[in-house]
């Protein structure tokens, strides 16, 4: 995974428009067998959202309890840290889903 | 201008501790030149299908290594469109054939993945899919999970519906000495096993493998077989990276584009073929698979396959009777070509054990990603 | 004159019952939740820190304060869990909301009033006319350590202020200001350390109620008032018994600090706690209401405020999504999960 600096920065504006908006979730999945980074996180649930503007995004759910794990479910985009970083790494931040 | 099949090998695909990518490319070239009755000298140009020898290998310019096996300095292309990397080196060597730049050229597909670890390859895996589902966390399981859930949930399907595909898979495993797997497992044993992304499980899953295969296409005749076996239809298509981008969760727009183009241009209908190799990556994967390609309607694919309509003797177009990706085992850029091998060996009656009688034309689904690339080969006698 | 134009917070939404560390440790829980006078604390999400709960609550306050986040013109971060010791929290604040590059930014540290000294910071800029608007944020992932006495009441939350001069924006004005500062070593963190060092019983008298109360008698006396002048007072609140015993002290009825006392609901998100006390009391606040508010940070020093709220207040009021209901949205975890959320495992 890449997590250059320069590709955080770059990526700022759009990130920073995407914060707070409100979408329902079509698909979910609870990844059990995580990514590299992702190991302390898991089990973790992914999902698809359809967004309020009719775009559909994935990302991980956050601050979610089962019955969060349905389809139409509400939820709200959220800037949280992407993953547990190595020690001298930057840290990125990346949108994520929490339910209303 | 016909293109012809004249040699076909692949080796045993699993954990293929000892055995180097050189070996295992050396083996396969050899094996290949023997069936043909051609030499290294015969040879025009190199085609290689790989997805990750740069990601865990750190090894680029892979052409240029896998020419060394073979001895000879000609062209040599390493191809790459994640696990659809075998069947796009196809694609492109019968292109240039026709373009009547090459007359023969051996195909290559190839892939080392048991020197990394699992989290590597896992990680390496996600390659296939796009930055937002990586950043996501979402691994390659994991997206075709979420297929999964459309599917299952649109068409009422089961999870023993779709767990009939990896009990199909096993059970023509046995039958094949090539194969990673070779014991039969039943419904129970897959719902039994841990889940891997909800609602796949791990014996839904294809595994990680070592394995090489490769085939000699011609342009021109063969001294030594009298009726070769001939490619007839060779046809890509793409679709949007990510899954979430999709028009459907329920269906491969790449594959539907691809198999409808072959079909065309071989004159075929679906029914028309006897026997596939389908890029079974998950079994959710095969279920629509034949779907898209006409085999079942849509919705029914996987519950065809519970009714063993596509198991090798009892159904009507039989699909993955090499065991497919599940259980012969899935060295990613290996399997676009090992399934050109199986399909061969059916349409020559040499596959033994597991010979589908009578088999006359066949078809390969070989599948890159969640299905951003699809390339579908129709081979006849 | 300048005041406060809005105001923003955030409360993580897991909740650790002390009783479920008291148990850990083999303590009574009983008497733990007596002698703090709390009985949970927020608790962060594995991926959330400083930054991202700050992002939430300015977000919060922008959307109160119906301004741009453009015309912010200066953002002071206080802190002292920002995740990096060297890359500025008011610059990653400051792009994530989207306030542009004309703006004065730094990061500022001193325990838990590291936010109020950044307020008093604005107010120069305010005061001076350098500026219209700025936006202070006191934030904190709190550490605590495992075992150790603070572990009961160290948590997370975030506050935000958008602080202006501009008349028809405010909603409290700021009728005065001081600050108490010494060099009193009750509670420091060395620099690679994780977890931070306290001197038990010397953080009391000595450290929180000297400054405590000396900068509120001088905010009195500074500003002639009595303690019945005001409608709430605010205080620091390092666990729900230093406040109530310094309301008290001053002459202040539990009336006029009861609303403020989210601590005891979810414990000391240390830079954000003064602030976050103080929210709680502009949620319900009517128009020409006194608050006193003094913030205590270790180290040690307090910085005192007389607030006097306005007809704007009603208004913006509608626009917030009140400290109260933040704290009932809760989900409670076992230590188990504390200890992998806040990655002591």
């Amino acid at each position: 995974m890449i997590t250059s600096p320069v590709k955080l920065w770059r990526r700022h504006k759009n990130v920073s428009a995407q914060i707070g908006k409100k979408g329902k979730i079509l698909l979910w999945t609870i990844i059990r067998v995580p990514a590299k980074s992702f190991t302390d996180q898991a089990p973790y649930p992914v999902v698809i959202v359809k967004m309020q503007n009719g775009e559909n995004m994935i990302g991980q759910l956050v601050d979610w309890q089962e019955k969060d794990l349905v389809s139409g479910c509400e939820v709200v985009s959220v800037l949280r840290r992407l993953r547990t970083e190595d020690k001298e790494d930057i840290i990125y931040y990346n949108i994520k889903f929490k339910p209303l | 201008m016909i293109i012809s099949i004249l040699g076909a090998s692949t080796t045993k695909f699993g954990e293929l501790w000892n055995v180097s990518p050189r070996a295992m490319a050396k083996e396969v070239m050899v094996n290949a030149l023997n069936m043909s009755g051609l030499k290294s000298s015969d040879i025009d140009a190199l085609y290689v299908g790989n997805m990750l020898s740069g990601i865990l290998g750190n090894q680029a310019n892979l052409g240029s290594l896998l020419v060394e096996e073979l001895g000879v300095f000609i062209p040599a292309f390493r191809v790459e469109g994640a696990c659809a990397s075998g069947g796009l080196a196809l694609h492109n060597a019968v292109n240039s054939i026709k373009a009547g730049q090459y007359k023969t050229v051996l195909v290559l597909g190839i892939e080392k993945m048991t020197d990394a670890s699992l989290d590597e390859t896992t990680n390496a895996l996600m390659a296939a899919g796009s930055d937002e589902e990586r950043m996501a966390g979402a691994t390659f399981p994991g997206v075709y999970a979420l297929m999964a859930q459309a599917y299952m949930k649109q068409y009422n399907v089961s999870e023993e519906d779709l767990a009939s595909v990896s009990v199909k898979n096993h059970y023509h495993g046995t039958l094949n000495p090539k194969a990673q797997f070779r014991f039969p497992i039943t419904i129970n044993d897959v719902l039994k096993s841990p889940k891997i992304a909800d609602p796949l499980k791990l014996l839904d899953c294809s595994p990680i493998s070592d394995g090489a295969a490769a085939v000699i296409i011609t342009g021109g005749g063969s001294k030594k077989i009298k009726k070769p076996i001939r490619i007839v239809a060779s046809e890509i298509a793409t679709d949007t990276l990510s899954l979430h981008d999709r028009k459907s969760f329920t269906s491969l727009h790449s594959v539907v584009e691809a198999s409808h183009k072959a079909y065309k241009k071989s004159g075929l209908k679906p029914t028309d073929i006897d026997v596939a190799e389908i890029h079974d990556c998950f079994s959710i994967s095969e279920a629509i698979a034949v779907e898209d390609l006409g085999f079942s309607k849509k919705g029914e694919g996987a519950r065809d396959i519970a009714k063993e309509k596509r198991t090798l003797f009892k159904g009507d177009i039989i699909c993955n009777s090499s065991g497919g990706l599940k259980a012969c085992g899935h060295p990613v850029g290996a399997t676009g070509i090992k399934q050109i091998v199986e399909i061969t060996e059916q349409l020559r009656a040499e596959s033994g054990e597991r010979q589908v009688k009578g088999a006359k034309i066949g078809l390969t689904h070989n599948v890159g990603g969640s299905g951003a690339v699809t390339a579908i080969h129709i081979l006849r006698v | 004159m300048s005041g406060i134009v809005a105001y923003g917070t955030y409360v993580p939404k897991y909740r650790l019952k002390l009783s479920e560390i008291a148990r850990m440790w083999g303590k009574d829980s009983v008497e733990i939740e007596t002698g703090l006078r709390l009985s949970e604390k927020a608790v962060p999400g594995f991926d959330e820190d400083a930054v991202t709960m700050g992002i939430e609550a300015g977000r919060r306050a922008v959307a109160m304060a119906g301004i741009k986040s453009a015309d912010l013109q200066s953002v002071y971060f206080g802190s002292e869990s920002h995740p990096y010791a060297v890359n500025p929290s008011s610059t990653i604040l400051g792009e994530y909301l989207g306030i542009g590059n004309n703006y004065f930014a730094a990061d500022l540290e001193f325990a838990c009033k590291a936010a109020t000294a950044g307020m008093q910071v604005t107010l120069g800029l305010l005061n001076s006319g350098e500026i219209n608007f700025g936006l202070v944020v006191g934030s904190d992932t709190a550490q605590g350590k495992p075992h150790d006495a603070l572990e009961y009441t160290a948590a997370s939350a975030a506050s935000a202020y958008i602080l202006g001069n501009k008349k028809s924006e405010i909603i409290a004005n700021i009728l005065l200001m001081s600050s108490f500062s010494s060099d009193t070593p009750d509670f420091w963190r060395r620099d690679g350390e994780k977890y931070p060092s306290h001197f038990g019983r010397f953080t009391g008298e000595p450290a929180y109620f000297t400054h405590v109360l000396q900068e509120a008698k001088n905010l009195l006396v500074k500003g002639k008032f009595k303690a019945s002048d005001f409608s709430y007072c605010v205080f620091h609140m390092p666990n729900g018994k230093f406040p109530r015993v310094a309301a008290k002290k001053l002459g202040f009825s539990e009336q006029q600090l009861y609303p403020s006392l989210i601590v005891d609901k979810i414990g000391n998100p240390y830079s954000a706690s003064s602030l976050m006390g103080l929210a709680s009391v502009l949620d319900i606040a009517k128009p020409k209401q006194k608050i006193f508010f003094v913030s205590y940070g270790s180290g040690a020093g307090s910085d005192g405020f007389v607030f006097e709220t306005t007809e704007m207040l009603l208004k913006k009021q509608k626009k917030t999504i009140p400290v109260l209901r933040q704290i009932e949205d809760k989900i409670y975890i076992s230590y188990s999960q504390y200890l992998r959320q806040t990655h002591k495992i």
